[in-house]
């Protein structure tokens, strides 16, 4: 017992560590690192209850979102977690009565979804077994039983993060059409992929915008102009002007919240704001692991992740570092009014609807 | 429970690469921190609310080292009780912390250092780190290099690690910093000088060596004074860390031991050294500059802040009560359990946990710790004040103080300027550190108190302690109190006699690299002409003795190869010996370069007559003694060649430079690119010394090293070029034709040389870098024009040429092991027009011949002036024809320089 356990805290306290000290950076890193401590705990876990498990799960999900608030989808992960968790429990004792419940529609689903999720396969019947809970004979006995369940639900979660590009960019040539000319900020996996996967079957240009202070732009020009391409790097100050010429504007989100807007790198703000002056398509591509229950109505400060100052004045510019405050957030919050359109791996959406799908997925379970 | 217990993924990440392990000074063996650690160690002074301590494990765990010894002295049973109670000191945090307890008697980190290598704990290269370090830096790379140079070098002992700050950076001290002298391509750490801020300094001293060693890489980055993880081999032995174990290793030679600088171009490090640092480096905190070691981020106490426009920084849990008429500032930290009143004002402070801020208070710049309250209408500016203080109602306190633990101020104190106030000393329990030192020091607090209670207000607890402390300790500058004063918060030391240190050292640092370099130069290169009197060592550790020893050395010197040379010894034998020999008289290494390379000339027997035989017998020597020349205590190749010339120069053996030179070449004591880089020098040329005969012989034997790299030239284009072969071969006809009529006007002119003009070897040094411009596009000119243009170099430039040494030509040929192919192709020569550089082209293996009656028909120039207007009109006439014949890009620019001269 305590040698499992111990070894369970410490990988998780080894993950909070490296969040806290941004060695862990990015949603879909975090999210993945956070599945795997998920499963090392579940996998390791001694219960003889649901509800003893979903404890832990949800002792370790708050350490793990404490250590780094900035990164949303860890909460998400375990949101989902929990939820699949809870699911699978619920078909393994009630057997097949549960099912019918979960192969409801509602129309408004059908609408929004297109068409029925695909994970929710018929259930599975060899985990109907009997599972005897707070069994006093055997109290490991229960979790025997369910844990190979367990561990695939939680291979589902993983595989959806670790298809999340392909799903996403399997609709791209869909929104980009030939001899359109798409702008993009930052270096955002997701849009690559989409980009990449969109230029298979379409001719089109791409406006990078540089991106400061960071400057991942210029890394996601090479690699799109690489990929065969035609790629343009333009600095962050032009991009209102070229904005005319734009037929689109194709962004990533680090998180995307239950309002419809999203946090983004730096400078999506003024692409978007640029765009809608233009009245130019936003176009959002993020895995549906990012959708996260909150909401950014107070336009809360912190929530930018304020990164340190060097990366926009030299630390060497000793005299102005005492006269100067600099402030270099992160992210730019955008607001649901400056985006068109969300592009998941469970469908496209409109921000106004963004809420719903939240629901769904997570089923607000607080943990 | 130790980090083993992890996943097997894991087990074999640690075994792959050991632990890493790090050695935290938690002393910090000086007192600038007083009064404020007077029953508490440094190390335990919160910054931001957290232990300088947890600060440092914070830094060291993102650096990734897993095994921590805290060395810890005065308050043992605090720091480690503090360990103990620390996050850190949980099976969880991945960490392993050693709480190490060092002797009473332990007064520095190299006492310090000593112990833990007596305690044999180290097992392998480690961090070092002082217990006030706040940094971000991933030092595992630089370990990673260190390693990696150890592996290869084993004299790399120990990689610094710096982070560049601008002057005038707040963060950047002022009392104490230093001079790094770096080798750009290896980053070794050349030489390490401390600089003291007051009495103010703006020269650094360096060694002439240095430069000479490294004359183009060598870079003066004085800008560097941040601190430091280093990695230490275990090898220690000296007192204070970066002052003097690195200056006394760089300046040793016996150990022979290299260290390497790293400095971070990412990243923050910082030390919290004296109390100015403490205010800088909370000031960076909150701004953001240790990212991620941020309050709201990865506070390293574990508290929870709440990031709010302005960098303002309070605490998560609901418990800060702040009045809706109180003023927070910007850049404000503020502890939880803390209430400010109703329009006190907080700006730029950082405010301790359960601290109580009464009506109307001001504070700006102040740093309060844990529990202290603050009366009523108190100003407070740019101090510290210690935990559990009350600061009476209405009290002043100006910049700079410093207010002791558990102080209690009556209302209305006013406190000056710097003012350091402490509790009596009978109030103080716990005091666990009191030994005679302190005694003395309370003594003198006490004898200083005459009527303190007016400014420390009604019912105050406190003492003021002297601003002075009544005998300086004249042994350490950097304690001294004007030096403190750059240190202390607050104060910006207009009154000290210096021009602002931070300026100073910018304003200067630049134009002062430059300006040392050039006068270090400008020293070595009249030491190299006059061996007489060898400059002193610039350094000033040298310059004492050197000139006392210097005679005697010589004659030791002497006496000890004639002995070696007489009886035979192994040449490692003999370098011992030469090597104990500098020791003991002290003096720079190229004396004994000197001493050796005269010996092994003087030795060599002159065959008369003989070119081969006499060739023999140098190699001979070279052979047997050579490798003597890279054992006295360093390797400089460009240096032997010099030293070499120098002493030809002036012997009689000066024919011989040209084959002793060839001969160090074959044995591999020199490589080209020494010769090369010797030849590039303009000291070698004898630019700046007086006419007379030893210059002549400078300048002959610059001339055969001339000669030397137009053949390495050759056998470079020969062999990358061999389609050319047989306009090479057409070539040589004609310059065997050349020769023998430049040989035959050598003979007529070999009489006058000698007379130069001064402004000559600047006119040749412009010459030759010209001639590299050309050399690359001059390679595929045809042949055409290049005969054409040869025409006029018999008639117009053999007068001018004198007659090279015969010793040149018989250098010459040994050295190269292929023959010289060489056409002359002088097209023009304007060496007497001082605006426009001479025009010449420089075909493709035309150097050789070339580039001697190039610098030799400067030498007769005056005579031949006429001959020489009427030569360049002659030669510009002729361009265009050549132009035409020749579209490369030799000869275009030839014509624009060539345009150039008609104007």
């Amino acid at each position: 017992m305590a040698s499992s356990s111990a070894a369970t805290s410490r990988a998780v306290e080894v993950l909070a560590g490296k969040l806290k000290r941004r060695q862990v950076v990015g949603s879909r890193e975090a999210a993945l690192e956070t599945l795997l401590v998920l499963r090392q705990v579940v996998s390791r876990a001694r219960f003889s209850n649901i509800e003893q498990l979903v404890g832990l799960i949800r002792d370790v999900g708050k350490k793990l979102a404490e250590a780094q608030p900035k990164e949303h989808t860890i909460g998400n992960i375990v949101r989902k977690v929990l939820h699949n968790i809870r699911e699978e429990y619920n078909t393994a004792t009630r057997g097949a009565a549960s099912a019918p419940s979960r192969n409801v529609y509602s129309i408004s689903m059908f609408v929004l979804q297109g068409q029925p999720r695909k994970h929710e396969i018929a259930p599975k019947s060899e985990a109907t077994i009997s599972l005897k809970e707070n069994d006093t004979e055997d109290p490991d006995s229960f979790a025997k039983g369910i844990k190979p369940v367990l561990m695939e639900a939680i291979q589902d979660v993983l595989d959806e993060i670790e298809t999340v590009y392909d799903n996403v960019s399997k609709t791209a040539k869909d929104h980009i059409h030939s001899d359109e000319i798409i702008l993009t900020i930052g270096h955002s996996k997701t849009v690559e992929a989409f980009l990449k996967s969109a230029a298979h079957s379409r001719n089109y240009s791409v406006i990078v915008a540089e991106t400061g202070p960071s400057y991942s732009g210029q890394d996601m020009a090479t690699s799109l102009s690489s990929a065969g391409i035609s790629t343009f790097l333009v600095p962050d100050s032009s991009i209102y002007a070229i904005m005319s010429r734009v037929n689109k504007v194709i962004i990533g989100a680090h998180a995307v919240l239950a309002n419809g807007g999203m946090f983004a790198i730096t400078g999506s703000l003024l692409a978007a704001t640029a765009a809608r002056a233009h009245s130019t398509p936003v176009v959002v591509c993020a895995g549906q692991f990012k959708l996260t229950p909150l909401w950014n109505l107070y336009h809360e400060y912190g929530a930018l992740d304020f990164g340190d100052p060097s990366s926009v004045l030299g630390f060497e510019e000793g005299s102005l570092v005492n006269k100067v405050d600099v402030i270099n957030p992160y992210y730019d919050y955008v607001g649901p009014e400056l985006v068109d359109v969300y592009i998941t791996n469970d469908g496209d959406h409109p921000p106004t609807s963004v809420y719903r799908q939240v629901d769904i997925l997570i089923y607000w379970t607080f943990f | 429970m130790p980090p083993k217990t992890s996943t097997g993924k894991e087990k074999d990440l640690t075994n792959e690469d050991e632990v890493l392990q790090a050695v935290i000074l938690a002393d910090s063996f000086n007192r600038r921190f007083r009064p404020l650690t007077v029953g508490k160690p440094r190390c335990l002074l919160p910054i931001c609310n957290a232990t300088l301590l947890d600060w440092t494990f914070e830094s060291l765990a993102l650096a990734g080292v897993q095994e921590i010894f805290v060395i810890c002295r005065s308050y043992a049973d605090l720091v480690k009780a503090a360990i103990r109670e620390s996050k850190w000191s949980k099976a969880s945090s991945g960490l392993k912390i050693v709480p190490i307890v060092t002797a009473k008697e332990t007064f520095s980190p190299g006492d310090a250092m000593r112990d833990i290598y007596t305690h044999g704990i180290i097992t392998s290269d480690f961090v070092l780190v002082t217990g006030d370090l706040v940094s971000n830096i991933r030092i595992d790379e630089v370990v990673r290099a260190h390693k990696e140079r150890r592996r290869t070098n084993k004299d790399a002992i120990m990689t610094m690690v710096v982070k560049e700050s601008g002057a005038q950076h707040r963060t950047r001290s002022r009392g104490e910093s230093g001079v790094f002298v770096l080798d750009a391509a290896t980053s070794e750490c050349l030489h390490y000088e401390p600089v003291i801020g007051y009495p103010h300094n703006t020269h650094a001293h360096i060694p002439r060596e240095i430069l000479a060693e490294h004359p183009e890489t060598a870079r003066l980055t004085s800008a560097l004074s941040r601190r430091v993880p280093s990695l230490f081999q275990d090898n220690f032995d000296y007192a204070d860390i970066r002052r003097d174990f690195v200056y006394g290793v760089l300046t040793s030679d016996l150990l022979m031991k290299n260290i390497h600088c790293y400095i971070a171009k990412e990243g923050y490090a910082a030390r919290v050294a004296d109390t100015r640092s403490y205010d800088a480096v909370s000031k960076d905190i909150l701004s953001r500059w240790s990212f991620p070691l941020v309050p709201d981020n990865n506070h390293p106490g574990d508290h929870s802040y709440e990031h709010l426009r302005g960098n303002k920084y309070i605490a998560k849990d609901n418990s800060v009560v702040l009045s809706r008429t109180c003023k927070i500032g910007s850049n404000t930290l503020i502890g939880a359990h803390t209430s400010v009143s109703d329009n006190a004002s907080v700006s730029a402070s950082v405010i301790g946990q359960r601290c109580v801020i009464g009506p109307g208070a001001v504070l700006h710049g102040a740093y309060i710790f844990d529990d202290t309250h603050v009366g009523a209408g108190a100003h407070v500016e740019a101090s510290i004040i210690g935990s559990s203080a009350r600061i009476g109602e209405g009290s002043t306190i100006k910049t700079g103080c410093l207010i002791g633990d558990g102080v209690i101020l009556g209302a209305g104190a006013r406190l000056d300027r710097f003012e350091k106030v402490s509790r009596r000393r009978e109030d103080i329990s716990g005091e666990d550190a009191d030994d005679e030192e302190d005694d003395e020091e309370w003594a003198a607090i006490e004898a200083y108190q005459e009527s303190t209670t007016s400014i420390l207000g009604e019912g105050s607890n406190a003492v003021v302690w002297p601003q002075r402390p009544l005998e300086e300790d004249e042994d350490d500058s950097f304690e001294s109190y004007n030096n403190q004063r750059l240190m202390r918060i607050g104060d910006d030391a207009a009154d000290l006699d210096l021009s602002d240190a931070g300026s100073v050292t910018e304003s200067e640092s630049d134009s002062e690299s430059e300006s040392d370099t050039d006068s270090d130069l400008h020293l070595s290169r009249t030491s190299s002409m006059t061996s007489a009197s060898l400059a002193p060592d610039a350094s000033a550790l040298h310059s004492l003795h050197a000139s006392a020893a210097d005679s005697e050395f010589r004659s030791e010197v002497r006496q000890s190869l004639d002995r070696a040379f007489a009886e035979g010894h192994s040449v490692d034998n003999a370098a011992v010996e030469l090597k104990t020999l500098r020791m003991a008289s002290n003096v720079p290494l190229r004396r004994v370069r000197e001493a050796v390379v005269a010996g092994i000339v003087e030795r060599v027997e002159v065959v008369e007559g003989d070119v081969a035989k006499q060739r023999a017998a140098i190699a001979k020597m070279v052979h047997r003694w050579g490798a003597l020349i890279d054992r006295i205590g360093g390797v400089d190749p460009v240096e032997t060649v010099e030293v070499l010339q120098e002493h030809c120069a002036q012997s009689a053996r000066l024919p011989l430079f040209g084959q002793i030179l060839a001969a160090l070449y074959q044995a591999d004591i020199v490589e080209e690119d020494d010769i090369r880089a010797w030849h590039a020098r303009p000291s070698s040329k004898g630019g700046d010394l007086k006419p007379g005969p030893q210059r002549e012989g400078v300048e002959k034997c610059w001339m055969v090293g001339k000669r030397m790299i137009e053949q390495f030239d050759e056998q470079e284009s020969e062999s990358e070029e061999e389609s050319e072969e047989e306009e090479e071969v057409q070539g040589k006809g004609k310059e065997s034709e050349s020769e023998e009529e430049v040989k035959g006007k050598e003979k007529e002119e070999s009489g006058e040389d000698g007379e130069e003009s001064e402004g000559e070897s600047e006119e040749e040094s412009e010459e030759e870098s010209e001639e590299e411009e050309h050399k690359p596009p001059a390679k595929p000119t045809p042949s055409v024009p290049k005969d054409a243009s040869e025409k006029p170099t018999p008639t117009g430039d053999a007068a001018a040429t004198k007659a090279a040494p015969s010793t040149v030509e018989k250098a010459a040929a040994p050295s190269a092991t292929i023959t010289a192919s060489s056409q002359s192709t002088v097209v023009a020569a304007p060496v007497g027009r001082s605006a426009p550089p001479a025009s010449r082209v420089a075909q493709d293996d035309a150097e050789s011949e070339d580039s001697e009656e190039e610098s030799e028909e400067g030498s007769s120039e005056e005579e031949h002036e006429g001959e020489k207007s009427e030569h360049s009109s002659s030669s510009s006439e002729e361009e265009p024809g050549a132009r035409a014949h020749g579209p490369g890009s030799s000869s275009s620019s030839t014509g624009t320089s060539s345009e150039d001269e008609e104007d």
